[in-house]
């Protein structure tokens, strides 16, 4: 131990200044290009964090300004609730690092060292101070300050402070919010690796920010600016904190919770500090470590505690509840995708929550095609983790690697060789929700192998693979249809009416030649939008241009969901099963056609733009889908089950509820501290109320174990 | 003004026998169409008769059950409507002018030149009638000759202009019209022992400039690559009527070989004409396969287009002697192609010194 506090000593005397110099590379500050990407993601990340939490739609500018020297001025800025006078050298100062960091939850903020990392870079690479103006709705004035920071005592240094009306550029008062101006050496690139696709990626999981971004060169000329438009005005939902479970479980970290735990008997730590664990799991897992059930937590010992993390895994527990995740739910991921991306068609998978290694996580997979995308090349992969976007290692990254694994030739791209990126006019997003994202490096931007997640990832490719082959088989199944409706509708008559005018004969009755070209009975649909009822108006026609009368039923699918509902639907008909309507039809005799025309509310525009359409009866229908009437059934069939499991889950929430009345609050993660060391068998609670990094040698061990212990 | 002599009113009625099939099948209830032979290397055939490749009995028909079809036949009525607009106001019209006056014939217009280009071809094939009987002329010019031959060529004014090709022209030759039928251009006299036909500007200038057309006592026509219907009937012209050799020298690569089968067999595009259009007795003198060995000349690898094409000759029925055959499969070994003016490896005079007078040697000998 004496060798370790001498250690522990001279280390105290390396300066954060040198520590942040040696470690720049995983801090996302090694290149000058890289540089500014890094602080755009720092603010960025901050800004929607507070306006989530705050429950604000976020309003982000970035302005980004060249200098001489290789030097740039960054300047961001957001609507959120702004920080309070007092707290903003805590929250710029220093190296902290918040209560987000083993709180079990998806944020966004697992990565890089937050804010204080760009003072520092600024401080370091140009002497220059980072001028905060921050403004919260209670006070009448916003404050603007100038901040250094005292490496030596690991704080900030305010200067010029003072109190004055934030005005916007139109001169109306700014109510609340928070801007960071900056200098900085770094350099403003462009492409796949840039701040501006940064910013557009993180808009389309975000799809209810709005962000500006402009960048100016040395003469003050606008070199590059994005902007992206909310799409959605509904804010990702609260996310749930909850305890670990002992699946995920490392030697050291139980060792800390038996410390902090202020339950007085290992079975209630079991039950009260884990997910999972019932009365009856946390008794089988004592047994099977032989410990008491009455045994003080504070007072186990490492060896029983490794014995205690073996038994884990022999014993059966329930999975960990999913709602600490925040997927973006497949609206919200084809608006995202939209506001980004001009395509023709998106596709979207959302896979239930799983976990893996007591670790819940959850895919999501979106694919565009078609549109302003480029033919030419691979396809373009945009890969998230809780929302952040992943900009660097695509090759090396588990979610590149499971789109790689589908055979996309099935699905209507082009994959030569069945190997590496299909190639086509389309763009991947896959998002990685979970609570413990495992990287390749420190770095923090591939995901590292999984098979679990791997799988799954797979599994939603193919999902929206098939969405895409679908499409495609229906695309050009119209485009065949529209053909023959052009040949029949304005190219037939024109021979007819040009003949007849040459030779200065009568015009022919074009019925039965019609029939005879034609030979097929044809639907078409379209999907408009009424601005006036703001509905969604489906039209379907069908023709009959064969030589014998024809009865059907068309079935049409529809997205029902909650608030969503057909309003008008003059030709009745009846609900099939969950969004699948039928109306049964006339018979349509040789040369008839007939329409079926219902609007749908509680949609957006843009929302339900492919109209999936099939039919009953005799004959096939260009245009329209024979119904598989075994797959309808076992549509039913899962529409049961999840009515039944809906119902089990309202009775559950009842108890979990009645639970949690009944019991003072668990786990207060929030304002703990954990400080790992390396041999895992010394853990040092204590009591501040935000963890500091005191020893720079701490934070290095710390994030890479991170990763590996949650 | 017709080669095979229709007047004005039969080329009109066999356009509207066209548009007349149309409206029968319309009005028995059938969709309209159009038939034609198959316009491939796999429906031309060695003609007795004629001693040309013409199309064989494959017929396609062409009805309005896609759209595509539909559409050709759409056009093939607003070309017939302008053809006898054009018969009736006594004008005529390029056929690139009619591809951009078919911008107003709304669904009927084409889609590229090629497409008018091919349909003018259909029409002429279906009627028998000639393109110049639909008042349309090719946009492409046609060839260069120099040499002491002379034609009379009627001029714009309509008088008789008599030309010889060595003595009244310039450096650049004799320019041939598109149209070098009788009414247009006659054959008046010549001193030439043959003509030499050449694929490439610069060998014709090289020859010109060498005076090889004194030193051999023959005419030289410039080909400019793949020669042009009217280029290809002057040489029939000359060849028939003055009962002149025509000696063909190419550079050394797979077009050239097509190139010759037009002159010589009758081309796929015009087989509906080749009795009017091909030399039979045209002689192909080089550059050959295996001159770039024995000649030792500078060449280049063939290209995965240049095997294909190569390919596809050894199923052409035009080259079906084992002659061809050979000299196909030659250059496929060698993996080697050359240009004429590869000659020049030995100096600029060296083709017209030593390569061709050999080369004449060779098949006067045989």
């Amino acid at each position: 131990m004496a060798d370790a506090e001498r250690i522990a000593s001279k280390q105290k005397q390396i300066s954060i200044s040198e520590f942040f110099e040696k470690n720049k590379h995983f801090l996302g500050f090694d290149t000058l290009q890289r540089a500014v990407i890094t602080a755009v993601k720092e603010a960025v990340d901050n800004s929607l964090d507070a306006c989530e939490e705050s429950r604000i739609l976020p309003d982000i500018r970035i302005e980004i300004n060249r200098l001489s020297g290789d030097r740039l001025e960054l300047i961001a800025q957001d609507n959120g609730p702004g920080i309070p006078r007092d707290a903003i050298e805590n929250v710029f100062g220093r190296f902290l690092l918040g209560s987000r960091f083993h709180a079990i939850r998806q944020t966004r903020g697992q990565q890089g060292i937050g804010i204080t990392g760009v003072l520092m870079y600024s401080q370091l690479t140009t002497g220059s101070k980072t001028r905060v103006t921050s403004k919260i709705a209670s006070d009448s004035s916003a404050v603007h300050v100038d901040l250094g920071l005292d490496t030596r005592k690991n704080r900030a240094t305010k200067s010029n402070e003072r109190r004055d009306l934030w005005l916007d550029e139109n001169g109306h008062e700014i109510e609340h919010g928070l801007m960071i101006r900056t200098v900085m050496r770094a350099k403003y690139q462009r492409g796949r690796q840039s701040v501006h696709q940064y910013l557009r990626m993180t808009s389309i999981v975000n799809p209810h920010a709005t962000i500006h971004l402009t960048v100016r060169g040395l003469d003050g000329e606008i070199i590059d600016d994005g902007h992206w438009i909310r799409t959605t005005e509904k804010l990702p939902r609260v996310v749930e904190e909850i305890k670990p479970h002992p699946h995920g479980i490392l030697l050291g970290q139980l060792q800390r919770m038996l410390k902090e735990t202020d339950e007085r008997n290992m079975t209630s730590f079991l039950r009260h500090g884990f997910s999972g664990v019932s009365l009856r799991a946390a008794k089988e897992i004592l047994a099977a470590a032989e410990l008491d059930e009455g045994r003080i937590p504070a007072r186990v010992k490492a060896e029983d505690a490794q014995k205690m993390v073996e038994a884990f895994q022999r014993v059966k527990l329930l999975a960990p509840p999913t709602d600490c995740l925040s997927p973006i739910e497949e609206m919200l991921i084809k608006k995202g995708l939209s506001k980004a991306i001009d395509s023709r068609f998106a596709s979207t998978a959302t896979r239930k929550p799983t976990v893996s290694q007591g670790n819940p996580f959850q895919i999501e997979v979106g694919l565009v095609f078609g549109g302003d995308l480029q033919a030419e090349g691979p396809i373009e992969i945009l890969r998230f983790t809780n929302r952040v976007p992943l900009m660097y290692q695509q090759g090396g990254c588990l979610l590149t690697k499971a789109l790689e694994s589908v055979d996309w030739k099935r699905y209507g791209l082009d994959h030569p060789g069945g190997r590496g990126l299909p190639k086509g006019p389309a763009a991947v997003l896959i998002h990685l929700a979970s609570t413990n994202v495992q990287f390749t490096s420190e770095a923090k931007e591939a995901v590292a192998d999984n098979e679990e997640v791997f799988e799954e990832v797979r599994r939603a490719m193919l999902e929206v693979g098939r969405g895409l082959r679908n499409h495609l088989k229906k695309s050009s199944q119209r485009k065949k249809a529209q053909e023959k409706f052009d040949l029949i509708n304005i190219i037939l008559p024109e021979i007819s009416r040009k003949t007849s005018q040459l030779l200065g004969r009568e015009e022919p009755d074009l019925a039965p030649v019609i029939t005879r070209i034609m030979n097929a009975v044809f639907l078409e649909d379209e999907i408009g939008w009424d601005k006036h009822s703001n509905q969604a108006v489906c039209s379907l026609t069908i023709y009959n241009y064969t030589a014998r009368a024809r009865a059907y039923t068309i079935l049409a699918k529809w997205p029902e969901g909650e608030g969503v509902a057909i309003a008008e639907n003059p030709r009745g008909g009846r609900k099939e099963t969950t969004g699948l309507w039928a109306w049964r039809l006339d018979t349509l005799d040789p040369g008839q056609s007939a329409e079926i025309r219902f609007t749908v509310s509680g949609l957006s525009k843009g929302d339900w733009t492919d109209a999936e359409i099939f039919f009953r009866g005799n004959g096939d229908i260009i245009g329209a889908t024979k119904i598989d009437e075994k797959l309808l059934d076992e549509m039913r069939k899962m529409e049961a089950l999840a009515l039944a499991e809906a119902e089990y889950a309202a009775a559950t929430m009842n108890e979990s509820i009645q639970r949690l009345v009944e019991r003072t609050p668990v786990l207060e993660t929030s304002g703990e501290s954990l400080v790992v060391s390396s041999d895992e068998s010394v853990v040092e609670p204590s009591n501040e109320s935000q963890r500091m990094i005191n020893n720079p040698e701490d934070l290095r061990q710390w994030t890479p174990a991170e990763e590996v212990n949650e | 003004m017709s080669a095979n002599g229709f007047s004005k009113e039969e080329v009109i009625e066999a356009l509207h026998s066209i548009a007349g099939e149309m409206h029968d099948n319309m009005t028995k209830g059938q969709p309209p169409r159009m038939t034609l032979p198959v316009r491939t290397k796999k429906n031309i055939a060695f003609d007795e008769r004629l001693g040309v490749y013409k199309y064989g009995k494959k017929m396609s028909t062409r009805d309005a059950t896609s759209l595509g079809s539909a559409r050709q036949l759409l056009r093939a009525l607003h070309v017939t409507e302008f053809i006898e607009e054009m018969i009736n106001a006594g004008k005529s019209s390029t056929l690139r002018e009619m591809y951009y006056i078919s911008e107003g014939w709304g669904h009927g217009k084409f889609g590229s030149q090629n497409e008018s280009n091919n349909l003018a071809e259909d029409l002429e094939i279906v009627t028998r009638c000639m393109r110049e009987d639909f008042k349309l002329r090719p946009e492409e010019d046609g060839a260069r000759i120099i040499g002491n031959i002379t034609f009379e060529e009627r001029n714009r004014r309509g008088d008789w202009m008599r030309i010889n090709c060595r003595d009244d022209v310039g450096d650049s030759g004799y320019g041939v019209p598109y149209n070098v039928e009788a009414e247009k251009l006659r054959l008046i006299t010549h001193d030439v022992d043959f003509i030499m036909a050449i694929e490439t500007g610069g060998m014709f200038d090289r020859l010109v400039e060498n005076g090889f057309d004194e030193s051999a006592h023959c005419a030289l026509i410039h080909l400019k690559g793949q020669p042009a219907r009217s280029t290809r009937r002057i040489i029939k012209r000359m060849n028939e009527e003055w009962n002149l050799p025509v000696l063909v020298f190419l550079d050394g690569d797979p077009w050239s070989f097509r190139i010759f089968a037009s002159i010589a067999y009758g081309a796929i595009k015009t087989a509906h004409i080749s009795e009017y259009l091909a030399t039979p007795s045209a002689v192909y003198l080089g550059i050959r396969a295996d001159d770039i060995e024995s000649y030792d000349l500078p060449s280049d690898e063939l290209s995965s287009r240049d095997i294909q094409a190569l390919k596809a000759e050894l199923s052409d029925p035009r080259f079906a002697d084992s002659e061809w055959q050979e000299e196909i499969n030659m250059m496929l070994d060698l993996g080697k192609k050359a240009e004429q003016q590869s000659l020049a490896k030995y100096g600029l005079d060296f083709v017209t010194d030593t390569y061709l007078p050999e080369k004449l040697a060779q098949i006067m000998g045989r």
